[in-house]
């Protein structure tokens, strides 16, 4: 038996004598198995909301061929009809919900104007959305390295406060082997532990076994690593236990709390996008000042985009409903240089953040599980295009009944376009993110090991 | 004469003191060095280098020939330490942490010959397979040299061994000695114990802040003369 099991096996007796540590790393199972269970379940809620949205829009259609019995005006029905565009979440979402709770994951859309409509959510507590999610990739990316401090600020330091220390190293031992077998077996049991917990979680949120898998145990793995060699590092400055303890915490502190933070703001203060308010409010005024412009004015505009419209009679009442609709497509093109520095923005945030992800490790981890579980901003400005294209569909589905003055009949119900959108896993910022995990671990190794070459291990 | 310990002008010095002020000894199989001086004299250093805890500012330390500083692990399979205090895994009993230690040293021991080398160093039988955590600093010692003899060291560095034993547990302690150093280890031992130094050692050398400044072989003198040798020297 080598040297290294032997302290293996002796680690595995001082664990289990350690009755702390012991209910600290169960204590961490239980909560890693609430994180999976609080994933899936509001995963579950959603998913539950979504199918029953299809039921609200027959439910509309219903009311509809009761109020009109006959053939009807399109646009009486485009006004009052009702629809939604979903926003599925894949099996990975239980995992890593990301901003699915802040994001609505599915808009109601009439023929009005669009840029209203693609910002108009649920009311949610906002307390409730501060303290953020309890889903699996929170309990690894926030707990997991409070588990590894736990297991390990004393790794050295206590043997040499408990004074054994000058008679392990009295023996023909390297103290490298010593270090070596402590950190192995605290990595065996936090990556046993976090690769165990993934693997129950990827099995109850039942995810398709795709390469998608090893890149999430990788980034597990790696984060979790990263962590353990940042462990080894202080272990390696030789301080004693309460030092050690206090600058892992510092590291926790400021790589999950203070770099992210600082990161945002400096990200918003880099790449400034228009308030959303501002740019409802825009479109809100564009469209009211519809009602006020000359019908001639507002009809040529339009014109100039839908010319295939041009030749329709000229509207000589006093309110048309293909005028009506021309001036909330006309509300929404106002706004449109200002939607899209909003969405370029956001966009051009989020990957500065993920570029920048090799200055928070956890940040990195976050941002990788949520853009493999596609759960993060990406994902959902792909929603809201894929809301836009179809809320397109409606217009070209109901332009020809406004502009052609064909009736609508209640055949035509069935031939309304429908909305299928389910969330795109960004397998290039998740890689992106395990590379900035190996560099990570690859650092914190190295300053590890040139530490313990270059200090003597000091048994007292 | 090949030596099985020695050191070659070994110096050190900390930021803010000398501690050995050029060391020279040589020690021979079998014989019983005993290190007498007053706290801060250098005895603790001299164990420190001679165990490669730490490194010599000059000169050298040779355990069976070889150069502590350039074979700090090899020389280990030659020595066994005793510190002042044994201090051990509290949570294990007496026979785990000396099954560790003589597993680490290399030697996979059955558990009555675990009981037998307890035995030997004094630790009673009902005590062995209880908690370190309630042991007394003396049986914690017993331990300690239990894993020392466990060991089958050449060379026994002691740093005031007997501290905290009874007379008893001393007396059977210096047997002990005198068994091993009749089987040919030789045992370098730093102590204020002159009585224990008388009887024990073969030579006893009296060090004065950091400068070994007279070795006698104890034959030469007797306790009173030993003590008086050592007040000269500490006025």
């Amino acid at each position: 038996m080598s040297q290294f099991s032997i302290l293996l096996h002796y680690e595995w007796r001082h664990f289990r004598a350690a009755r702390g540590l012991v209910l600290l790393t169960s204590l961490l199972l239980v909560v890693g198995l609430y994180g999976i269970y609080y994933g899936t379940t509001e995963v579950a809620r959603q998913r539950r909301h979504l199918a029953e949205l299809p039921a609200l829009t027959r439910h509309s259609e219903a009311e509809l061929r009761r109020k009109f019995a006959g053939p009807a005006d399109a646009g009486e029905i485009g006004y009052y009809h009702y629809t939604f565009a979903r926003h599925q979440p894949s099996p990975w979402a239980s995992l890593a919900l990301g901003q699915r709770d802040v994001n609505p994951y599915y808009l109601k859309l009439r023929l009005l104007g669009l840029q209203g409509q693609l910002y108009a959510s649920e009311n949610v507590n906002p307390t409730k959305v501060l303290s953020g999610n309890f889903d699996l990739a929170f309990v690894l990316v926030y707990l997991f390295p409070l588990l590894i401090i736990a297991l390990c600020f004393n790794m050295l330091s206590h043997e040499r406060e408990l004074g054994i220390l000058p008679l392990l190293l009295a023996q023909p031992l390297r103290p490298g082997v010593l270090v070596a077998a402590k950190l192995t077996f605290r990595g065996g049991l936090v990556l046993g532990l976090a690769l165990g917990l993934s693997a129950v979680g990827l099995a109850w949120a039942g995810v398709p076994l795709d390469g998608r898998v090893a890149l999430w145990l990788a980034l597990v793995g790696l984060y979790c690593l990263f962590w353990l060699g940042v462990a080894l590092v202080v272990a390696a400055w030789q301080r004693s236990s309460a030092v050690n303890a206090v600058a892992l915490l510092g590291a926790w502190l400021l790589l999950l709390v203070l770099v992210p933070s600082l990161l945002q703001v400096c990200v918003a203060a880099a790449h400034p996008v228009p308030q959303g308010l501002a740019l409802t409010m825009q479109q809100r005024e564009a469209i009211h000042g519809g009602w006020d412009r000359p019908k001639t004015a507002t009809m040529t505009r339009f014109f100039a985009r839908y010319p295939q419209y041009r030749d329709t009679a000229t509207i000589r009442e006093r309110f048309a409903w293909r005028w009506y609709y021309a001036f909330q497509y006309l509300g929404d093109q106002s706004v449109a240089p200002l939607a899209a520095a909003y969405t370029q923005g956001q966009q051009q945030r989020h990957a500065l953040v993920a570029h920048l992800g090799w200055l928070s490790p956890a940040l990195s981890a976050q941002t990788s599980l949520n853009a493999l579980a596609g759960t993060d901003l990406p994902a959902h400005l792909a929603f809201q295009r894929s809301a836009t294209r179809y809320h397109d569909a409606l217009r070209a589905f109901y332009y020809p009944f406004l502009f052609k003055k064909i009736p609508f009949t209640h055949a035509d119900y069935a031939r309304l376009p429908t909305h299928a959108f389910a969330s795109p896993a960004d397998l290039g910022t998740a890689a992106r993110g395990l590379w900035q995990l190996l560099g990570g671990v690859g650092a914190v190794y190295l300053l590890g090991w040139a530490l313990l070459r270059g200090r003597a291990v000091a048994p007292r | 004469m090949s030596y099985i310990l020695e050191a070659k002008d070994l110096r050190k010095q900390y930021p803010d003191k000398l501690a050995l002020k050029g060391l020279n000894l040589q020690l021979a199989p079998g014989e019983v060095f005993c290190l007498l001086g007053q706290n801060g004299a250098g005895k603790s250093t001299t164990i420190n280098l001679f165990l490669g805890f730490i490194e010599p500012t000059a000169g050298a330390a040779f355990i069976n020939g070889l150069e502590v500083a350039s074979n700090a692990l090899k020389i280990k399979q030659y020595l066994a330490y005793i510190p002042e205090n044994v201090l051990l895994y509290p949570h294990l009993t007496g026979l785990e942490n000396l099954s560790l230690l003589s597993s680490l040293a290399g030697f996979k021991y059955r558990e009555s010959e675990l009981r037998d080398y307890l035995g030997q160093a004094g630790l009673p039988a009902e005590a062995m397979a209880r908690r370190v955590g309630t042991y007394s600093k003396g049986m914690r010692q017993k331990v300690g040299i239990a894993s020392a003899v466990a060991k089958h060291a050449q060379v026994l560095l002691l740093d005031e061994p007997t501290s905290g034993l009874d007379p008893k547990a001393s007396n059977e302690f210096s047997e002990l000695l005198r068994q091993l150093s009749g089987q040919g280890t030789a045992v370098f031992m730093a102590t204020h114990d002159i009585f224990r130094a008388k009887e024990v050692g073969t030579r006893v050398g009296i060090m004065r802040e950091g400068e070994l400044v007279d070795v006698r072989p104890t034959t030469a003198l007797n306790t009173n003369e030993l003590e008086q040798l050592y007040l000269t020297y500490m006025q």
